[in-house]
């Protein structure tokens, strides 16, 4: 997995800047191929988003990352390989994936909803007298980061508002202590002002907490927003990559990979 | 006897026979908040519970000892029926894994009259005789016994799943089994401690009942169909439906028998039927079900 | 290319009709080299074959299940049996009342059964299948109670010189060659089309605009119909009906013998007529238990090796021979039931055998159906 030794800081940059390293990634539902080989990398505690037309294989590509789905090639986390797994064995090695739809529970209250993002850190190797303190204490961090979520505390999860179970969605990753956190569509069916504001606090989320992001994002403008790499996907490869400035910037990809005019002033 | 007390005993004893069906209902809603199936095999799964007490009472263990034994004898079986039997048609299309409980349904019956025949076993009463007398209302100590053994049964279960962090996941799983794989849950593992659950809360059924129907392999069809009915009426969904539906069925099935000529004892068993079309009709959801009945 | 699979056509309707052929000379032939109970097991497999066709509709092609054939099927055949016992109607005025009252029955337990999940009918059907036998024995002055009704058998004509086994098959025989192309033919009409498309997709259907539910009803009424019209011949062929030829265990024994069968094919009933007729007969030499023991174990095996059943595997062996003849890719899978359950849920299960590189790429953004991208 590892290439041959190298003297410590260089292995360590390396570690660093190949956080998440994405080699040759295939993957798609029974006959149906949809990714073509994909290559990427997202460094520690960077916004990676990826954009691209409907139909493209971004949602693909985060599922394959969470192993909701098969994926041949090589995805590695932190050096560790992700394809192969369950999804229950990549949230253990701390993926912690926001589908499209939220994908939330809508019959257990919004704190039960939270509670079982940290399933996993009141049991097994992280057990521990410490954590019972860490996951109420990160709840507390999560309300603060989505005041609206503690007000509903006590309610039923389906009976949010889109906006509000995004959020709880969102909330009920990070409480994962994700290593790495895939966020798909998060903007789907919401209101601008509510899109706006979630992609703020995850920019805040990403900021204070380095956690590393993958983001898939119809709405480009908003994603290059808060990324600092972006990759554009075209009918399972990629075809553009660079920094968010870069991909802004182009104006003649913005137009014909994102079908957004360049710099129209749209957005603000 | 007057006239009203005479009606209270029939509801009474109703309310008796509701209980048993409650709790084979509650198993049937267990594993339908878990996997959206109706396990058709429910009955047959208690039916094989209650041999399994049988046995060990044949051989010298007093029914206190033999119940939690039987109890949890069961759990096991349950997750070896999930994890041999069900979970190599999981995700395959509902229709297939309903014939499969069917196919267990057949099997189990059938595997039962192999192994201890199909003539009749009479199985002890642990209730004592005699009873309570209230206002002239018999309780007998065994309707007593019935009513609150399964009682006792809501409240552990009540407990589990609203007061412990286990419980906390098998609500999660039956949720949403996908955003709970994300979680880092193992939804199979759950799925398989479901259909222990279920499988002992059924076991207790077949106790309770044995006594009173006699021990042969088809004991449990009747109560099956009741089961249905309570669970229909409740809400498929539902395990508090469960047990409203489980005890409304069985007065119902107690006073029309006893009170309406046309059907009289042999014909009882169209009640359930009668509930499940009104129902059906009138209120498909259930008293306690979500409006949305229809799963993907 | 295209005159290559014209010819492929032509001879497979070549062959079909040389099939056809064959299997009626046999069937005419068959009573006359057969002992008379081994001509009654046969005229029996007949009669089961219709009923299980019905089935076939409401189960392989509806996707709806019913634990209650076994009513309808008795309703069918004490419709015989009164007419014949109260009326003296005559045997042929039977078949076609038989056939309306359970379509109608059918058509009435439906609509409330079908207006939700399929799930509902199993439910109705079943108590329907348990309640049915004490309502017969209750009903003692038209049905005769528990004692049931003995009718005639109908006679064979004097001009025929057969014997009543022999005659009670042909008259079997061309009732249910009927009823089996009636069958048929529904699968190809709209109404088959419609029910296929709602049993493969439910929600697509509805927004293609199919009338789910009216779809659903009828077919579980036309499926019901058939069971009548098999309840029917029962009773000619038997001449006796009490209320316990009927138990549940009936309902039960015909899915099964569907589901052994195949289903969604249009020979599996004929084999799952065969196993509910012989299975029974060799296995009941055991033990009681040993039909419902290898019944049970052989239901969840087909669920789980091969959900097209015996008429599934044959094809699927006639197909691979096809191929390898034709030397390409047989289209022949004519049976649809449901996929194999592949455990897709199970990412850390084995990868597919098959190479994703030699897949032809690019149907992006179309995956199968129970999957979104």
């Amino acid at each position: 997995m590892s290439g041959p030794p190298i003297d410590g800081t260089e292995a360590g940059e390396t570690a660093e800047r190949d956080f998440l390293k994405v080699s040759g990634l295939r993957a798609g539902y029974g006959q149906a191929r949809v990714l073509h080989g994909l290559d990427f990398s997202v460094a520690r505690g960077e916004v990676c988003a990826v954009l691209g037309p409907n139909g493209a294989g971004k949602t693909t590509t985060l599922r394959a990352l969470c192993g909701m789905i098969r994926g041949r090639g090589s995805v590695t986390l932190n050096g560790a390989e992700l394809l192969g797994r369950s999804p229950e064995q990549a949230a253990r090695l701390g993926v912690a994936h926001v589908p499209e739809g939220r994908g939330t529970f809508n019959e257990l209250t919004v704190e039960e909803n939270l509670r079982i993002g940290a399933h996993l850190r009141t049991r097994g190797r992280w057990r521990g007298r410490g954590e019972r303190a860490a996951v109420a204490a990160d709840l507390e961090r999560i309300y603060e980061y989505f005041p609206k979520l503690r007000q509903r505390s006590r309610q039923a999860a389906g009976s949010l508002s889109g906006g509000e179970q995004q959020m709880l969605a969102i909330g009920r990753a990070l409480m994962l202590r994700p290593a790495l956190l895939l966020l798909d569509e998060p903007s789907l069916g919401l209101a601008p002002l509510v899109t706006r504001e979630l992609f703020e606090i995850v920019r805040t989320v990403n900021q204070e907490e380095r956690t590393t992001v993958v983001v898939v994002e119809q709405n480009a403008q908003l994603a290059l927003d808060i990324a600092h790499q972006a990759h554009v996907l075209e009918a399972g490869r990629l075809v553009l990559s660079g920094s968010a400035a870069q991909i802004r910037e182009d104006g003649q990809v913005a137009e014909v990979y994102l079908g957004v005019p360049a710099r129209s002033g749209q957005g603000g | 006897m007057s006239t009203l007390t005479d009606l209270l005993q029939q509801v009474v004893e109703g309310i008796g026979s509701g209980a048993v069906y409650a709790s084979l209902a509650l198993a049937l809603v267990l594993i339908h908040r878990f996997t959206g199936i109706v396990n058709f095999a429910q009955g047959e799964l208690a039916m094989l519970s209650t041999y399994v007490a049988w046995q060990l009472m044949a051989s010298g263990m007093p029914f206190w000892l033999a119940l939690p034994v039987t109890l949890a004898v069961s759990f096991v079986g349950g997750m070896l029926v999930e994890r041999l039997v069900i979970r190599p048609v999981q995700g395959a299309p509902e229709l297939t894994v309903v014939i499969v409980t069917v196919g267990l349904f057949i099997f189990v019956n059938a595997a039962a009259g192999l192994i201890w025949s199909f003539t009749v076993k009479a199985f002890p009463q642990p209730f004592p005789d005699g009873g309570i007398d209230l206002a002239g209302v018999r309780m007998d100590w065994s309707t007593v016994g019935i009513i609150g053994v399964v009682a006792v049964v809501m409240g552990l279960l009540y407990l589990l799943f609203q007061h412990t962090s286990i419980g906390l996941v098998m609500r999660a799983v039956a949720c949403n089994p996908e955003s709970a794989r994300l979680s880092g849950i193992r939804v199979s593992r759950v799925l398989m401690l479901g259909w222990g659950l279920a499988a002992t809360v059924g076991a207790v059924s077949g106790v309770l009942v044995a006594p009173v129907l006699f021990l042969e392999p088809n004991m449990m069809g009747g109560v099956l169909i009741y089961a249905f009915a309570a669970a229909t009426l409740g809400g498929f969904d539902s395990p508090v439906g469960a047990v409203v539906g489980g005890l409304f069925v069985g007065v119902a099935e107690t006073l029309a028998g006893a009170y309406v000529d046309v059907i009289g004892p042999d014909l009882k068993v169209g009640v359930p039927l009668v509930i499940i079309l009104a129902v059906l009709l009138v209120r498909p959801q259930g008293l306690f079900g979500r409006a949305a009945v229809e799963r993907a | 290319m295209r005159s290559m699979t014209a010819v492929l056509d032509r001879t497979r309707h070549g062959r079909f009709a040389l099939a056809a052929l064959l299997a009626a000379a046999v069937a005419m032939a068959v009573p006359f080299y057969f002992a008379p109970f081994q001509v009654f097991q046969l005229t029996m497999v007949l009669v089961y074959a219709v009923a299980l066709a019905g089935l076939n509709l409401l189960v392989g092609f509806g996707g709806q299940i019913s634990l209650g054939h076994g009513a309808f099927f008795a309703a069918g055949a004490y419709t015989a049996a009164i007419m014949l016992d109260r009326f003296d109607t005559g045997h042929l005025a039977t078949l076609p009342v038989a056939a309306a009252a359970c379509f109608l029955l059918g058509l009435g337990f439906g609509v409330p059964a079908l207006r939700l999940r399929g799930l509902y009918l199993a439910l109705v059907t079943l108590s329907l299948a348990v309640f049915l036998p004490p309502l017969l024995k209750r009903l003692e002055a038209v049905t005769g109670g528990s004692m049931g009704l003995t009718v005639e058998k109908p006679q064979p004509p004097a001009w025929s010189g057969l014997a009543e086994d022999q005659w009670s098959y042909f008259v079997v025989l061309a009732v249910s060659a009927v009823a089996l192309l009636v069958a048929r033919n529904l699968l190809r009409s709209r109404v088959g089309r419609a029910l296929l498309a709602v049993r493969d997709n439910e929600s697509a259907a509805e927004v293609m605009g199919v009338r789910l539910s009216l779809h659903k009803t009828f077919a579980f009424a036309w499926s019901a119909m058939f069971a009548g019209v098999a309840g029917c011949l029962y009773t000619w062929v038997i001449g006796f009906v009490s209320p316990d030829s009927f138990s549940f265990v009936l309902s039960i024994t015909l899915l099964a013998g569907l589901v052994v069968g195949g289903l969604a094919s249009l020979y599996g009933p004929l084999l799952g007529a065969a196993f509910v007729m012989y299975v029974p007969s060799v296995a009941q030499d055991l033990s009681e238990a040993a039909p419902g023991v290898v019944f049970g174990l052989l239901i969840i095996a087909v669920m789980f090796v091969a959900p097209t059943g015996l008429a599934g595997l044959a094809s699927r062996a006639g197909g691979a021979v096809a191929r390898r003849r034709a030397g390409a890719a047989a289209s022949d899978r004519s049976s649809v039931a449901e996929p194999p359950p592949e455990s897709t849920s199970e990412p850390s299960a084995p990868r597919t055998p098959v190479d994703p590189e030699s897949v032809e790429a690019e149907p992006v953004g179309a995956p199968p159906r129970t999957e979104k991208e």
